[in-house]
């Protein structure tokens, strides 16, 4: 079925993307407008607005399975893609979109529910014989069985949701005696997040590397890998920068690698965009961690390195097409990094800092890739992600790319929030960033200092703060000063901006 | 114009991890690096907001909070707090930190707005370094809090499904010596 017209169940950056790569497809896009953010950026780019501000529903309506379908049938879509988060890895949703008969962009709803079950994915990839690490067969019933398999594989473990992702309802236990606690923690979690407390038990590898493979699968069982990208750059289990190719993988392993990730997908019966995330530890042995059945924010990564437009490839195999690349037909040329822009303090233990964007500059260049779905002006809501923007480098090889992201962050100016950027900063300038033996521990052991500022820095805000105490405290009616050079100078607000002087 | 006030010659610019700035009054425009002078100009423009202007080159900066003699400033986006003594005020300040002990209660407070999970201590528990106190949600991640002291707790004032913003004390504890 050829698809004319695609609702963006989604968002932010990501339907800005979507509906880009649709336009070059001369596909039709319905983007929703929402009363938390009615003058959104991706609005501007649909050629159908449907005006959802009305909505009272307790639900965000990208969360509203009923009424996005709705909304489908309203606007006349014949297609649904649901971007990243929110629905994009709800089986029962896509399923719902196919009753209605309306494509879902994406896998089945049966490779949806198999892989987002961690249970049932570790079942199958243990089947067909994926490397993975010692865990539990299936879920852990009680605090006693989770003692129990930990002793027999050994600590430490990591108890993991069984319907989970991002990291929520994880938990490393080191110690027999925390494993009670822990146990149940994780559980009270996972039921919280998931609505399903069941979690089972893996050997905890340390320090891996996380390293993931870019499938894409036809409807009639053709499926490719488009090589690695490596997201050990994390925070508590939140990507923080993401590259491709990885530091760490050579040719051969990367061969195997992608194989293994293929065969996983064939045995799903996967179609679609998916990622096969594996944990690669310091003797080059890897694991199957998780798949995920979505596009992913990092995709733009290998889209840089392959030249291939992930987006329009999920919406051609949607339609039924097959997919014409061939895995020998996939090159690797260059490097792309990807830094994610979000309104976090990283003096806060990167605590997210909503607010509105006073001014926005970002830098243009043949070698920078910017994917945004803000302007100056726009606010970063509480109640969705604190992207701002991604910032993507592609360059020659790494060391190219890390010198030319140096020079383009430096020439990011976001004021209003407090932002990612000085740490990037710091980063880029981090010998073990550098020489590319960084792993998924990285962020907690190996930084001293969250951020990077140049010499001088401190003291020219010194100055600054000196300045401002004089302007409004030493007045020349209560002090005896010469105030020659700031008489220049009209008072200015204090409120976070000053007045124009 | 009052002249039984002592004339204030240079204001001490101390930041939050102790190092000190000097700044000769009237207070120049100009900084000197080595043997140097350069120029620190502050601007305003509609497409950068407010800015220094050194060495040829942009930083943007933002005032954040100003109470009495503490500023806090955002300068390329990197937050630094100072507080602005007198030669007076900073010659009792130095008497005053050596007079101070030790701290003898720990507040932990919350370290950003979230929900309360779970309490994992009681009042009378002991706790040690990096052990986890509080389980606090916030934009949808469960961050555990963890005790910066060995002590006891004397006091907990969260409780479990009750919303919390910044700074709000979580839970008291005695500093062990």
């Amino acid at each position: 079925m050829k698809i004319k017209r695609i609702l963006v169940a989604n968002r932010g950056e990501i339907a800005v993307r979507i509906i880009k790569t649709a336009r070059k497809m001369n596909i039709e896009t319905v983007a929703i407008k929402t009363a938390v953010e009615p003058s959104a950026m991706y609005l501007l780019f649909a050629d159908i607005v449907f005006d959802n501000t009305d909505d009272d529903s307790e639900i965000p309506v990208f969360l509203n399975i009923d009424r996005i379908i709705e909304i489908a049938l309203k606007t006349g879509a014949d297609a649904i893609h649901p971007g990243y988060g929110f629905l994009a890895e709800n089986a029962y949703f896509a399923d719902k979109c196919l009753d209605n008969n309306i494509e879902f962009i994406g896998p089945s709803p049966d490779a949806i529910y198999k892989m987002g079950n961690k249970t049932i994915a570790r079942r199958l990839a243990l089947a067909n014989k994926i490397p993975m690490a010692m865990g539990s067969e299936g879920n852990i019933k009680n605090e006693e069985e989770a003692v129990k398999i930990a002793e027999k594989i050994g600590y430490p473990v990591i108890i993991k949701a069984a319907s989970g992702g991002g990291g929520r309802g994880m938990r490393i236990v080191r110690k027999s005696e925390d494993m009670e606690k822990m146990f149940i923690i994780a559980s009270r979690e996972a039921e919280k997040a998931f609505n399903d407390p069941s979690v089972f038990i893996e050997k905890y590898i340390e320090n891996p590397k996380h390293i993931e493979f870019q499938i894409l699968g036809d409807k009639k069982g053709n499926i490719i890998h488009l090589g690695e990208r490596e997201c050990s750059i994390q925070r508590k289990h939140q990507k923080l920068l993401e590259e491709a190719p990885s530091p760490a993988l050579d040719d051969d392993l990367r061969e195997e690698m992608g194989n293994m990730a293929v065969r996983l997908a064939k045995a799903a019966g996967y179609y679609s965009a998916g990622t096969v995330e594996f944990l690669l530890d310091s003797d080059r042995n890897y694991y199957f961690m998780e798949m995920n059945t979505r596009i992913q924010v990092e995709h733009p990564v290998t889209e840089e390195i392959t030249g291939i437009d992930l987006i329009e490839q999920q919406i051609r195999i949607a339609s039924g097409e097959e997919l014409k690349i061939k895995q020998k037909d996939v090159k690797i040329h260059g490097w792309a990094i990807e830094c994610r822009i979000n309104a976090e303090d990283v003096q806060a233990g990167f605590a997210p800092d909503p607010g509105k964007i006073e001014k926005l500059n970002l830098p243009d260049d043949d070698y920078i890739r910017i994917d945004t779905g803000v302007t100056a002006g726009s606010s970063i809501v509480s109640s969705y992600d604190s992207m701002i923007a991604k910032l993507i480098i592609k360059g020659r090889d790494r060391k190219d790319t890390l010198q030319k992201c140096k020079l383009a962050l430096d020439k990011v100016w976001i004021k209003g929030v407090k932002t990612t950027l000085p740490f990037f900063r710091m980063l880029v300038r981090h010998p073990k960033f550098i020489n590319g033996t960084f792993t998924t521990s990285f962020i907690e052991k190996d930084i001293e200092q969250y951020y990077y500022n140049s010499e001088y820095e401190e003291m020219l805000a010194a100055w600054l703060a000196t300045k401002l105490y004089i302007e409004e405290n030493l007045s020349e009616n209560s002090i005896n000063l010469d105030f020659s050079e700031s008489r220049e100078i009209n008072p200015w607000l204090l409120n976070k901006r000053f007045n124009q002087f | 114009m009052t002249t039984d006030k002592p004339k204030i010659t240079r204001l001490y610019t101390l930041s939050s991890q102790n190092r000190k700035y000097v700044f000769p009054l009237p207070l120049k425009n100009t900084i000197k690096i080595g043997k140097r002078q350069y120029e620190v100009k502050l601007k305003h423009d509609e497409k950068f907001g407010t800015y220094i202007l050194w060495k040829n080159r942009k930083y943007p900066v933002e005032v954040i909070r100003s109470r009495q003699n503490r500023y806090e400033i955002l300068f390329n986006d990197i937050s630094y707090t100072f507080t602005i003594e007198t030669p007076f005020g900073y010659k009792r300040m130095k008497v005053l930190s050596k007079q101070k002990g030790k701290k003898e209660k720990e507040l932990i407070k919350a370290p950003m707005p979230g929900k309360i999970i779970d309490v994992l201590v009681r009042e009378g528990s002991q706790v040690l370094t990096g052990e986890p106190v509080v389980v606090l949600e916030a934009m949808k991640m469960q961050n555990e809090i963890q005790s910066p002291v060995n002590g006891t707790v004397i006091k907990i004032n969260a409780r479990p499904n009750s919303t919390v913003i910044k700074d709000d004390i979580l839970i008291e504890i005695k500093v062990e010596v």
